[in-house]
């Protein structure tokens, strides 16, 4: 097993969702990590944001943690041997209304990763940009379709869900422009 | 009124005014309420750990909202405006009164 300083993001992720399973805490990565691991690594992302959907003691996430390295410090959780940080952002699993139903799954090396999937990561980078007018998200979200195959049509269902189906139309091709390579 | 559920009255008057306003900042909430300015900043910080409403600086000022990303926003929003509706009027009034237009600094009012 690699040690922690020299794993990626992607298989840090995978070796600390792996280690808060067994400890019974039920997570999944969201947020600019999945677009780090999507994109590999053209969008840089530091932070490992985990969400769970029933939440956990926040003493026993800490002492799980520790028993792998990583300290509380300003309510997120550092090692020393990384440059990567842990965050629990509030649950519940969900982008915008509506809940994530099915996470993918990725094996490493370190462990198995429980995330988002490509299509979901695109909404969630999406949301950013619709409510927030988060530009860099936009462009987050289209790196993800360079390289991954997404499900366009459920990303017009789920925009227009968010009432922001004109939003979406004026960055379908975009989208679409990006996707047509794979 | 929604004391029994939220535990705080303070988180009941920092989501009625944001909700009402659309934004708003610690200060502004903690003296439209008269209350301690303190008290108010702990509520939102706890709301915007909790996902429920978000801020973002402008100048030096740390402005918050409800987060339009909060997955129950919707329900959160009937609640209010249910709670709003008992309100008496001129207390509603003085809530949502104010001023959102545009006007050219310097023009009298």
């Amino acid at each position: 097993m690699k040690h922690i300083k020299e794993m990626s993001l992607g298989e840090l992720a995978a070796y600390v969702c792996t280690h808060l399973e067994k400890n019974g805490i039920h997570c999944v990565l969201t947020g600019g990590a999945c677009v780090s691991i999507y994109t590999e690594n053209r969008y840089e992302s530091f932070d490992l944001d985990f969400v769970e959907n029933v939440t956990s003691k926040r003493k026993h996430i800490i002492k799980v943690l520790s028993k792998i390295g990583f300290k509380e410090y300003n309510k997120y959780f550092k090692h020393d041997d990384t440059k990567y940080f842990i965050d629990f952002p509030a649950g519940p699993l969900a982008i915008g209304r509506e809940p994530v139903r099915k996470p993918d799954v990725i094996n490493f090396e370190t462990g198995k990763l429980v995330l988002l999937s490509p299509t979901d990561s695109v909404k969630d980078r999406l949301a950013a940009y619709y409510h927030w007018n988060d530009k860099q998200c936009l462009d987050q979200a289209v790196l993800i379709t360079e390289t991954n195959n997404v499900d366009i049509d459920e990303i017009k269902r789920w925009s227009e869900r968010e009432g922001k189906l004109s939003e979406f139309d004026s960055i379908k091709e975009k989208l679409l422009h990006k996707n047509k390579h794979l | 009124m929604l004391e029994p559920l939220l535990g705080s009255i303070n988180r009941e008057r920092v989501l009625l005014f944001l909700y009402s306003r659309d934004q708003g900042y610690a200060r502004e909430i903690a003296r439209f309420y008269k209350t301690d300015l303190s008290q108010i900043q702990k509520q939102l910080e706890r709301l915007e750990l909790g996902n429920i409403i978000y801020s973002k600086t402008l100048g030096k000022t740390r402005v918050y909202s409800l987060n339009p990303r909060y997955p129950f926003l919707e329900e959160l929003q009937s609640l209010l405006e249910k709670v709003l509706s008992f309100y008496p009027p001129e207390e509603r009034e003085k809530l949502t009164l104010s001023r959102k237009r545009p006007r050219r600094k310097g023009k009298p009012l």
